[in-house]
């Protein structure tokens, strides 16, 4: 361009601003959009394989620093399921020289200003944040390969937690159709081999066939065919259900796929699907009002990573809307929350049930602890609402740990309490190991100062859900 | 780029960067030209496109950071802002300061003229006077920090030299608290509401 042209520019430009100026100075276009590959796939294979180990051990020295990831069962206290214990205690480090009752007794602005906010009460980094993308627990690794020889397992990062901090596997599965037969799962993961045996009688055509869409691999950004893939061999593909096992979750994690572009992504934790027949909205940031509307959308976000062009050469599937994106709701809309014995018709406790800690804590669930104000029991202890705890009002935002920023998470959506004793790990990132963490969380965040008693009673009342 | 071996060195001596949070290995970032790719681990003072291109944008940005504050410190009529803009010209010389030897390291020379955008924003401060002034630098003040912010995070997410990521990593909590900053100047100034 010639200097002549340039003033012209800058004299049209310098008349624009006048009335109102957006500059015109963009950001790097692979800021929004995934640039494509770069390398041959066996050149990218050997570097992230030969990576590897030091990415996990990374990972392991953040989770040891923030959290005590030991194996400490509840005494007696087993999921639904009957396959796995329910860990107890704050697993949350604090920082040294203070308890919790201190932390609590503090300002947000003091716990900002002195930088002991826990770090596990922070954002809690992908494994390999950089890269991001799906990663499977090896459980449903494992039993993936048995029963349809498909490759979940990626060369370049492994599960980040162990498993006993993460839901039963298989999960049971309740349907509200059937109250009457209770866990219909055989005690089996439901795959595309097996889903036909397990359910003909039970459900209706229109239900199997959905059920059958949401087992059917499909090509995934880590996991499909090209050389921009993390399988070692070509993929045949992830399936709905490979994260929500059974409808419920195995703690399968992500990036989240598209409420921010890749460089802000954070962590996002396998949500249960169970009870999803009373959720108004969808997604923890998304607020997708109907299920139909996230079933057909996944294909674009959790499978695609909000990514549409970057999709389209991976081979993407976009699910008819009147009859197969139907028929998944359908399917996932009678899934129902484990029995919870001790609770009525309105979700509360049945004294005559409920022993007095439990019904101690209800007490403080409903007044001095604050939760009701967003898990209401009538409304299957969700209201269907996105709330910001504005958790960066106790730390400074823009620090960096495993190439994560740690940026405001803004509003998230409220998920349910029903059953929560198997969902494991808690909040949307997974950043809390169990429920007396989330205990602690709110006591500091929402300001509560509850006692010993309190916090205790509180826990028993949400294993009791 | 490749050859800036006492660059690097220096760096090092400097404390510029350890190379601890670099993670490269994503197909869809690491430069082709990567050397001992088959280790898969590249040297340290390698880079690729985006580390080129954060350079590049950081340091017009930078540039234009400290000329706009030296004109605001003398031309602002309101306190804050005069005091916000030394504060811009102390904090982002220093970065800038920090960003030449990256820079060149990167082949990517800061340039020392204005890129059109800031050439138009400067023109504009310049025939802008009194509050109008004020208004106009703040308001500019807060898009180049949500801008920058931006870019950071891109660097710290698509960067590959360990040295331009942990420069973003070093800067970003700044540069938000900058951001923050000018937005409560902003609301002073403007009457709007609070910016968080």
């Amino acid at each position: 361009m010639s200097n002549t042209w340039i003033r012209v520019a800058v004299v049209v430009l310098t008349s624009v601003v006048a009335i109102g100026s957006v500059y015109a100075d963009p950001l790097p276009p692979d800021a929004t959009y995934r640039p494509l590959p770069t390398l041959p796939f066996n050149n990218v294979k050997t570097n992230d394989e030969a990576a590897k180990p030091q990415v996990m051990a990374r990972q392991r020295a953040l989770l040891m620093e923030r959290y005590d990831l030991s194996d400490h069962p509840l005494p007696g206290v087993m999921m639904s399921g009957g396959r796995r214990p329910v860990q107890g205690g704050v697993r949350v480090k604090l920082p040294k020289g203070v308890t919790w009752d201190q932390l609590a007794a503090m300002t947000p602005d003091e716990v900002r200003a002195k930088g002991l906010l826990p770090a596990g009460f922070l954002p809690l980094p992908h494994v390999k944040q950089a890269t991001g993308g799906q990663v499977f627990p090896d459980e449903q690794i494992n039993e993936i390969q048995k029963q349809e020889q498909r490759n979940l397992r990626r060369f370049d990062v492994d599960f980040d937690l162990p498993e006993y901090l993460t839901p039963e596997f298989p999960a049971p599965i309740f349907l509200t159709t059937h109250p009457e037969l209770g866990d219909v799962s055989g005690g089996h993961l439901l795959t595309i081999k097996d889903y036909y045996a397990l359910m003909v009688g039970i459900i209706t055509p229109v239900q199997m066939e959905g059920l059958r869409l949401l087992l059917t691999p499909f090509p995934q950004e880590e996991f499909n065919q090209t050389e921009d893939r993390k399988s070692a061999d070509q993929s045949l593909g992830v399936a709905c259900l490979d994260c929500h096992q059974n409808f419920h979750s195995n703690a399968a994690f992500h990036l989240t796929p598209d409420v921010r572009p890749q460089a802000d992504r954070f962590r996002l934790d396998t949500t249960s699907l169970r009870g999803l027949y009373n959720q108004q909205i969808h997604g923890s940031k998304r607020s997708l009002r109907s299920v139909e509307d996230f079933s057909e959308f996944e294909q674009r976000t959790a499978y695609f990573n909000g990514d549409h062009v970057s999709a389209t050469r991976k081979g993407v599937n976009l699910p008819d809307r009147p009859n197969q994106v139907a028929m998944m709701a359908q399917m996932q809309n009678i899934i129902d929350f484990p029995p919870a014995p001790k609770l009525d018709a309105f979700n509360r406790l049945d004294p005559a049930k409920a022993t007095p800690n439990e019904l101690a804590g209800e007490k403080v669930f409903l007044g001095k602890g604050r939760c009701v104000e967003c898990h209401a029991p009538q409304t299957t202890f969700m209201d269907n609402n996105m709330h910001d705890l504005k958790l960066e009002r106790f730390y400074e935002p823009g620090h960096t740990a495993n190439d994560l920023v740690m940026l405001p998470d803004g509003p998230i959506k409220t998920f349910t309490l029903r059953g929560i004793k198997d969902s494991p790990p808690y909040l949307h990132d997974g950043r809390l190991l169990t429920l007396a963490d989330t205990v602690e969380f709110f006591n500091l965040v929402l300001s509560l100062k509850l006692t010993h008693q309190e916090k205790d009673d509180l826990v028993a009342y949400m294993l009791a859900l | 780029m490749k050859h800036a071996i006492t660059v690097s060195v220096l760096l090092f001596t400097l404390g510029a960067a350890t190379g601890a949070g670099a993670q490269t290995g994503n197909p869809a970032t690491m430069a082709p030209d990567t050397p001992a790719n088959e280790t898969g681990k590249p040297p340290a003072e390698h880079s690729n496109t985006a580390d080129q291109l954060f350079v590049r944008q950081a340091g017009l940005g930078g540039m234009a950071e400290v000329d706009f504050g030296k004109l605001a410190a003398q031309k602002a009529s309101n306190n804050s802002v005069k005091e916000f803009a030394r504060q811009m010209v102390n904090d982002h010389d220093q970065a800038n300061d920090e960003l030449t030897p990256l820079a060149k390291a990167n082949g990517v020379p800061l340039r020392k003229d204005f890129d059109m955008d800031h050439q138009v924003m400067r023109t504009e401060l310049t025939k802008a006077s009194g509050n109008e002034f004020d208004v106009a630098y703040i308001r500019g003040q807060v898009q180049e920090h949500q801008k920058t912010a931006q870019l950071l995070e891109w660097e710290i997410g698509s960067g590959q030299d360990p040295r331009v990521r942990n420069y973003a990593m070093a800067t970003l909590p700044t540069v938000l608290s900058h951001l923050r900053h000018a937005q409560m100047i902003q609301s002073e100034l403007t009457g709007s509401g609070p910016p968080l």
